[in-house]
């Protein structure tokens, strides 16, 4: 008797978090799932089913392809750029924790996870102004040629790149601090005996120990550059100061297909893609994560 | 091999001072043991010989050859930690042999070296597994092969023992005595454990507060314990004192409690007539006496172990302990009467602590 009423008051606890996670989270999934299977235009009543002939749409939409081709080079850029340069200073602030001017390195890092996305991509988007940019006034003083880093294709990926890194930088740095801070001191100082140098400690010791919190940071990093959208949005217009289409990305593109285009079946469909990437490159980490606990 | 030679050493973290001017001399192959309670500065002073502390003043010197300002890994060292600081994601081989392999040596040699030390440890069949895999007596073999391997000078072990169970670390004390006999690789190892420290050294360094209260070998601290502090540390169960004047009476020295507890002593000169004392008597060395003979009180406490008995005597306000041989009819509350074996008790001074005689 007693059991159950236990039971019956963890339900009740639980329920309203429930209720509220199942409004909130799952019922926008299965929403989206459903419309991207249904053709609709936001205002009529009609939602006739469709099939998969979104999906099929889909494979042939030069602009769906370069939106994914776009933001998937973003978000490996991003990761590729953070995973190592986050390791390497977070490694840099935890050994030299004596330092006065750590907990300054610290906050300076972090920083840019918690300043709002818009003012930082529009200081970014002076940076990196072709004609009153500091970056080309220091390549021109260094005797390189100014570039037209929001104007060429190339270069306005590269540059979204490196706004999404500087802001995820700050998190991916906080959570090696906290893997660098755990990691057990005697097992460094056995290895300082057994002969190893500060970098080969670190190569050989802390990169393979601190393995489970890469993955985490990776998978964390990827969702978000997947979910690319303000940075490009504020940072790269076209030739017309169209904000958004130089770096064309999938979130934009699902934007303008709902509410430009009235095609929010579409757009439902393009987002189950990007949710089907994500989880994929998700369970692809965390199977390496799973395989790491049984070694 | 080579000897140690610590002179003059002195440590302080911050305003307090863990090693206070400590002199240890360890001679070339010898095992020693530097042992006191928690805090008392020995494994401070064994990361100091090991370099992961600085040395504030004095000098450590290994072969003849000062270390302050040498890296560790140029000290020809090798150490065992308490929590065996084993790398979680490398194999047992790969622990072991990491040292070989940062110091550039063959594939062959390590494997060979490995082998060898993995053979006398008898992991050779633990060797592609990992630390995780094995348990804490296991692991705790790892951490010595891993030092084995090198080859140092000396070996220094961290209390090496203390994370395992009893019945293991009877075993594995064994194995390090066997592993030095056959090595005669100089060794420093802490503990805080007396038993440890008896059962294992050729010579014992007694520390407290950052300073060395005796040196000597197991035998020679038990039978002459050079104060009172070391009296009670060395020796399982502790030392009993009884806290009384020393009298000139018929032309010999005699122990006087306020009891009426008296025992003919020698004390060294300067013993004056009148002098505070406290007497030291170890619970082993008291026996049964005959009713107004010794000490007698009530039993407080009775534990039969089969071989001996402990006892437990009010005595007064004071309480002594007492390990007999003989098995027990009395129970608690019983009037018990003990005595001291002749020439076992241990005279001290009681204002400074220091040895005065035995008896």
């Amino acid at each position: 008797m007693l059991r159950r009423k236990r039971w019956l008051f963890a339900i009740l606890a639980i329920l309203p978090t429930l209720a509220l996670f199942a409004w909130l989270r799952m019922f926008p999934i299965y929403e989206t799932l459903r419309l991207s299977l249904h053709k609709w235009d936001i205002l009529s009543k009609n939602k006739p089913f469709i099939g998969l002939a979104n999906f099929q749409e889909l494979m042939s939409d030069r602009l769906f392809h370069e939106a994914l081709l776009n933001t998937s080079i973003i978000a490996f850029g991003v990761l590729i750029i953070t995973i190592p340069t986050a390791m390497v200073l977070a490694a840099l602030i935890h050994y030299r924790t004596r330092s006065r001017v750590s907990g300054f390195y610290e906050t300076a890092i972090f920083l840019p996870h918690v300043v709002s996305l818009v003012p930082a991509a529009m200081a970014w988007k002076w940076i990196f102004d072709a004609r009153l940019g500091p970056l080309n006034a220091v390549l021109t003083f260094l005797g390189f040629e100014p570039q037209a880093w929001l104007f060429d294709p190339t270069l306005s990926v590269i540059s979204v790149i490196v706004l999404c890194s500087w802001q995820a930088l700050g998190y991916a740095v906080l959570i090696y601090l906290v893997g660098f801070k755990s990691l057990p001191v005697s097992l460094f100082e056995a290895a300082k005996l057994d002969g190893a140098s500060g970098p080969q400690s670190f190569w050989f010791l802390s990169m393979p120990m601190l393995k489970p919190i890469t993955l985490y940071v990776s998978v964390v990093t990827l969702v978000s550059g997947f979910n690319v959208y303000a940075q490009a949005f504020v940072l790269a217009s076209d030739a017309q100061g169209a904000p958004g289409r130089q770096v064309r990305v999938l979130v934009l593109d699902m934007l303008e297909n709902s509410f430009r285009n009235y095609r929010v079946g579409y757009a439902a469909s393009e987002a189950v893609v990007l949710l089907l990437i994500v989880l994929v490159l998700t369970l692809i980490q965390f199977s390496l994560l799973r395989e790491r606990g049984r070694a | 091999m080579a000897d140690v030679e610590i002179r003059n050493v002195a440590k302080s973290f911050g305003p307090t001072d863990i090693i206070r001017n400590i002199n240890v001399e360890v001679p070339d192959g010898a095992f020693v043991v530097l042992v006191g309670p928690s805090g008392c500065g020995k494994s401070t002073l064994l990361r100091m010989i090991a370099g992961l502390e600085d040395i504030d003043k004095g000098e450590i010197s290994i072969g003849g050859r000062v270390i302050n300002d040498v890296e560790p890994k140029h000290r020809d060292i090798a150490m065992v930690f308490q929590n065996y600081a084993l790398y979680p994601h490398m194999t047992i081989a790969e622990n072991m042999g990491f040292s070989l392999r940062l110091a550039k040596q063959s594939k062959a040699e390590i494997d060979q070296r490995v082998g060898d030390a993995a053979r006398i440890l008898g992991l050779t069949d633990y060797l592609q597994r990992f630390p995780k895999q094995l348990s804490g007596g296991q692991r705790q073999r790892v951490a010595m092969g891993r030092a084995i391997v090198r080859q140092p000078q000396v070996f220094l072990f961290d209390e090496p023992l203390s994370n395992l169970d009893a019945k293991l670390r009877v075993q594995m004390r064994g194995e390090l005595k066997d592993m030095h006999a056959r090595f005669k690789t100089t060794t420093i190892y802490v503990t805080h454990d007396q038993i440890e420290a008896m059962t294992m050294a050729d010579l014992i360094v007694v520390m407290r507060d950052g300073v060395v209260e005796q040196i000597g070998t197991p035998l020679d601290l038990y039978d002459f314990p050079a104060n009172m502090f070391v009296g009670s540390f060395i020796g399982s169960p502790a030392m009993n004192f009884l806290t009384g004047t020393v009298r000139q009476a018929q032309g010999q020295q005699i122990f006087e409690t306020g009891s009426g507890f008296r025992l003919p002593v020698q004390a060294a000169a300067g013993a004056a007539d009148g002098l505070t004392a406290t007497l030291g008597i170890r619970p082993e060395h008291l026996s049964l006496s005959s009713k107004g003979e010794g000490l007698g009180g009530k039993i407080v406490t009775i534990e039969p172990t089969g071989s001996e008995t402990f006892v437990v005597v009010q005595l007064g306000e004071d309480r002594i302990s007492a390990l007999l041989r003989q098995r027990l009819t009395a129970s608690i509350g019983d009037e018990l009467w003990l005595a001291p074996q002749p020439n076992t008790t241990h005279l001290f001074d009681s204002a400074t602590t220091k040895r005065l005689a035995g008896a």
